[in-house]
């Protein structure tokens, strides 16, 4: 093995291989988020003037409403909603792991939700939350339950949680398809001692199964929590933040800033960017390491 | 999973659980009739429709697909998602490939730091680039172009596919790479005649992933195009919505061709898809 | 009103003329336009658009349809980054891009004398004219004349009822099972407001209105709340429809004369523009007993004879265009009162153009009269609320006025509240 070393290359080698991708993440992941830092202690009414303004516009976000209204519903989205899509894919992978006929079919097609594109679930659930002829009021009404037909999107009260159903209807799949490869990948002998053909067995599920696949879950979880510290899409198809402010999020809310608003100012949106940013990062963080401490989880 | 049990049996035991079935018929039922109420509309007349909106199509209006493509424009923005994204993946997946290789195989001096940036730019929320990559597209001519759009989705699904690809790469027997080294292999040809084609079941998952994340980008896509003839399907879509609210009919059809692809190219490959799109999640 | 050759008139233009000779290179002008599903108006931008590619060679234009939200995303986005269409579709609550420096003055390029003063002064920002105001209007009260006999209600000579025989009239409606307001906010910031706005209006009278506008007068004034609390009622009467929050603009006219039908509908006079058009097009029915009433008179009104009179689209053009030249001559081109008069008889909508309304000729002459006979005695107040409101102050409106309070999810005290934190000045 004299002079055989692979594990060794010339910068130059290395450079060729990493050069590339270390461009375009400098240019356009680096160099955007530095930017973004930069640009939110200016007012940037025009791309080719800007006006220093110092911490002024993390001093408006104290007591800016809208900014408070978008992240208690993000964070409400971000710890609530994991839980449902989660807990949905769980159930259905215990489901399909009780050795049903047809599992491959079903797990086909339970999955399918996850391959279309917000603007498609978009439409489809507005129309599907449609209030004179949707689905939803179509089969209360046609059940005797009319009283209870309702304008899912229009109701501050309804309309978070609607968008959340939306949101599990379009993910659950994919947590399925993960739980059920983890359950798989257990010792087989566990879970059948556990002897697990129903899905309600809620004693079971709490301290065999949950415990067995907590790294799993926990890694799932996570993974929703940044999907939807981030959602954007479904929010501007749906309800574009409405009614009153009651799904307006983070990301929404820094579009319309930046994009929407009459006040041009780019410097404002870039703000609450930054902070979110840090706000993103120390709920990762914290999460991961409360995590760990129990798991080791990598993640 | 290969059951032995024989179906008989199988059957025999869910009719036991009759919840069960009716958990199943029904999830199935929840996850698909949204899709198929779309499609039966997709082939009905907006009048058709608003008379009632469940009913089976009596006629099958197939030219709707015709005058969506041609006269409503998707075929134009059908093109471009092509386009942009099909470029997008074909150089990211080069690029990431060469760094994840390199980060998985050497050993030098910040290795693990460049990986780190790399990775832990996933959580990044796209806010923090939205704002200032419109102004840097601004200042170098690419806002509203095609081509500056495949850049920014290049810069988008970099990290995931370092992160993915690096995690298979380092795990390739390094017996291989020792024995192409003796043979007298150089660097590249190491990189192309093993990694490569060893790797290329992760290849074709991050591909498929990309394909898919980028197929239904919508927030770079509206924030970096303004040219409806530049635009792609997702914004398209979305515009015709605004545009002919009342026409339900014809935004069905545009939904289906945005979907059909996808739905396609899943038939055939569920399994690939299915693992491509969880990879970030089951390591 | 009419005016002879524009000759001598404009000297600026007479030097453009001289040097778009055949030699000069041909320019291809971008337009945005607002109304892709309108097909009156969008057929008049079409038309004027053919004459002037007609009448000059040397331009060409690329025109496009594009919904007004969509639009307005686009171009704030791109008139920053110089790539801007040389000509775009605005309302004057957008006169930001003028102070922002986006905008060309028309003044010199499009012949003022052919403009309204009003429309004018709409889009006059530092003694500057910004836009060519095509489209005005009215805040008009329209209802269904069979609906209200229904109803069991008559109006009376004035047309003009006051507030308890209003309160009254929604009542019966709702009793008889028919939607009083077809209002839908979902893709507007504005429509929910209207029939609050105009109260609001008549009881303080233009100079308080125009206080409350601007943040000089709080909303938490006794007699606004006199009209809030009011309207309140009628909300919680059942006056809006339980959709109204997730209506769409066109869906609240279909709504209003065709499926499943409401008793009035508050909206501005360009209701013409989606329901004078065939029905299988979106259109009202034929035969569509359609009537125009006055806003009800609030109690202790100061100017019940009040009325909103606001210029609607408008076309601008991009200060940094590139194609200037020829995007000048096509906005002057289109300012003629023979081009007002083809707007009038072709959309039945007001203009902030000049024109001869003695020759309009259309198959809704009786429309069109009933209109002016609404508008006769009236005093006009200029510009609808957001055209006076901006950033957050905007925002609340259209959260607020526009679709939390009237779709009964707030209370008066919480509404005012909202709307004074956000807009005192």
């Amino acid at each position: 093995m004299k002079g055989v070393d692979t594990r060794t290359a010339a910068w130059p080698t290395l450079m060729v291989f990493l050069l590339p991708a270390l461009a375009v993440y400098a240019a356009f992941t680096a160099y955007p988020v530095f930017r973004t830092f930069y640009n939110s202690f200016f007012n940037i009414a025009d791309l080719d003037t800007a006006r220093y303004v110092g911490l002024d516009h993390f001093r408006a976000l104290a007591g800016d409403s809208t900014f408070r209204a978008s992240v208690v519903n993000t964070m409400i989205w971000s710890f609530v909603a994991p839980i449902i899509d989660v807990g949905t894919g769980l159930l259905l992978a215990l489901c399909l792991y009780a050795g049903v006929p047809f599992a491959r079919f079903f797990r086909v097609a339970w999955f399918t939700p996850v391959l279309l594109s917000y603007v498609v679930v978009g439409i489809m659930w507005l129309w599907i939350y449609n209030y004179d002829w949707g689905v939803v009021n179509a089969t209360l009404r046609a059940t005797g339950l009319g009283a209870l037909a309702h304008s899912w999107l229009g109701d501050t009260h309804t309309a978070l949680a609607a968008l959340m159903v939306t949101h599990a209807w379009k993910w659950a799949g994919f947590n399925m398809v993960v739980c059920l490869a983890a359950m798989h990948s257990l010792p087989s002998e566990v879970l059948e001692a556990a002897e697990l053909d129903n899905c309600g067995w809620a004693a079971k599920l709490f301290h065999v199964v949950i415990p067995l696949l907590r790294p799993t879950l926990l890694n799932l979880y996570i993974l929703a929590f940044i999907g939807k510290m981030k959602v954007f899409d479904l929010v501007f198809i749906m309800t574009d933040g409405g009614p009153l402010w009651a799904t307006e999020t983070v990301s929404t809310y820094v579009y319309k800033r930046a994009f929407n608003w009459n006040t041009f100012d780019l410097g404002y949106p870039s703000a609450i960017a930054v902070l979110w940013f840090l706000v993103v990062i120390a709920f990762v963080a914290l999460l991961t390491w409360l995590f760990r401490q129990k798991d080791r989880l990598e993640f | 999973m290969a059951n032995a049990e024989p179906f008989a049996d199988r059957a025999t035991r869910m009719l036991r659980s009759a919840p069960l079935a009716a958990v199943l018929v029904l999830y199935t039922l929840y996850s698909a009739l949204p899709f198929a109420w779309i499609a039966t509309m997709s082939v009905r007349t907006t009048s058709e429709i608003s008379a009632n909106h469940y009913a089976w199509p009596t006629v099958w209006h197939w030219e709707k697909y015709r005058a969506a493509w041609f006269d409503s424009n998707f075929g134009t923005y059908f093109w471009n998602s092509t386009l942009v994204v099909v470029a997008a993946v074909a150089v990211v997946t080069v690029l990431g490939a060469a760094a994840a290789h390199c980060l998985a195989r050497y050993r030098f001096r910040g290795n693990r730091l460049v990986y780190f940036i790399l990775f832990s730019s996933i959580i990044f929320p796209p806010q923090i680039i939205l704002i200032s990559l419109f102004q840097v597209m601004a200042g170098y001519g690419l806002y509203n172009s095609r081509l500056g759009l495949t850049l920014v989705y290049i810069g988008l699904q970099l990290p995931l596919t370092v992160y993915l690809l690096e995690g298979f790469f380092a795990r390739i027997p390094q017996d291989l790479f020792d024995a192409a080294k003796i043979d007298g292999y150089g660097d590249f040809e190491i990189f192309v005649r093993i990694v490569l084609p060893v790797g290329m079941p992760a290849i074709a998952t991050t591909v498929i992933l990309n394909f898919i994340q980028l197929w239904n980008e919508f927030l770079f896509a509206v924030v970096l195009v303004n040219d409806p003839g530049l635009s792609t399907l997702p914004i398209g879509i979305r515009r015709f919505m605004g545009d002919y609210f009342q026409d339900t009919g014809m935004i069905a059809t545009g939904m289906m061709i945005a979907v059909l692809p996808v739905i396609v190219v899943y038939a055939f490959f569920s399994e690939k898809l299915i693992q491509g799109m969880t990879a970030g999640a089951v390591k | 009103m009419f005016k002879s050759a524009p000759s001598a008139r404009l000297p600026a233009l007479a030097v453009m003329a001289a040097l778009s000779s055949p030699a000069f290179a041909e320019q291809t002008v971008t337009m945005w336009s607002h109304w892709p599903d309108e097909v009156a108006k969008r057929t008049f931008v079409e038309e004027r658009v053919k004459d002037f590619e007609g009448a000059n060679k040397e331009c060409k234009v690329k025109l496009q349809f594009i919904q007004k939200a969509d639009l307005y995303t686009q171009a704030k986005t791109s008139v920053r980054t110089g790539q801007a269409p040389d000509i775009f579709w605005l309302e004057p609550d957008e006169i930001a891009f003028a102070q922002n420096g986006y905008l060309e003055p028309l003044d010199g390029i499009v012949n003022m004398a052919n403009l309204e003063d009003f429309a004018k002064r709409s889009w006059t920002y530092n003694g500057k004219v910004y836009g060519l105001p095509v489209e005005a209007y009215t805040v008009e009260l329209y209802y269904n004349r069979e609906l209200l006999k229904k109803a069991g209600v008559a109006l009376p000579a004035s047309m003009q009822l006051d507030q308890a025989g209003f309160t009254e009239m929604v009542k019966k409606a709702v009793a008889a099972g028919i939607t009083p307001f077809a209002t839908g906010v979902s893709d507007r910031p504005y429509p929910g407001a209207y029939f609050l706005q105009e109260m609001l209006l008549r009881k303080l009278g233009p100079d308080d209105y125009k206080a409350l506008l601007t943040g000089q007068l709080s909303f938490k004034d006794p007699r606004v709340a006199d009209v809030m609390t009011w309207v309140k009622q009628l909300v919680d009467a059942g006056a809006y429809s339980k959709s109204f929050s997730t209506l769409k603009l066109g869906e609240s006219h279909y709504y209003f004369h065709t499926n499943p039908g409401a008793l009035m509908f508050p909206i501005a006079s360009w209701y013409t523009g989606r329901a004078f058009v065939p029905p299988d097009k979106g259109g009202q029915p034929k035969d569509f007993p359609l009537g125009i009433m006055q806003y009800p008179a609030p109690t202790g009104a100061k100017c019940p004879e009040c009325k909103t009179l606001a210029v609607g689209g408008s076309y601008v053009m991009y200060s940094r265009g590139k194609n200037k030249e020829c995007a000048g001559k096509l906005l002057n081109s289109m300012a003629t009162v023979e081009n007002g008069n083809k707007w009038m008889q072709g959309v039945l909508l007001q203009t902030g153009v000049r024109t001869d309304p003695a020759k309009i000729q259309s198959i809704y002459a009786p429309y069109f009269r009933e209109l002016q006979e609404r508008n006769a005695q009236a005093k006009y107040f200029i510009g609808t609320p957001l055209h006076y409101m901006a950033g957050k102050c905007a925002d609340a409106f259209s959260q607020v006025l526009n679709r939390a309070f009237p779709s009964g999810q707030m209370s008066v005290g919480d509404a005012a509240g909202q709307m004074d934190a956000a807009c005192k000045a």
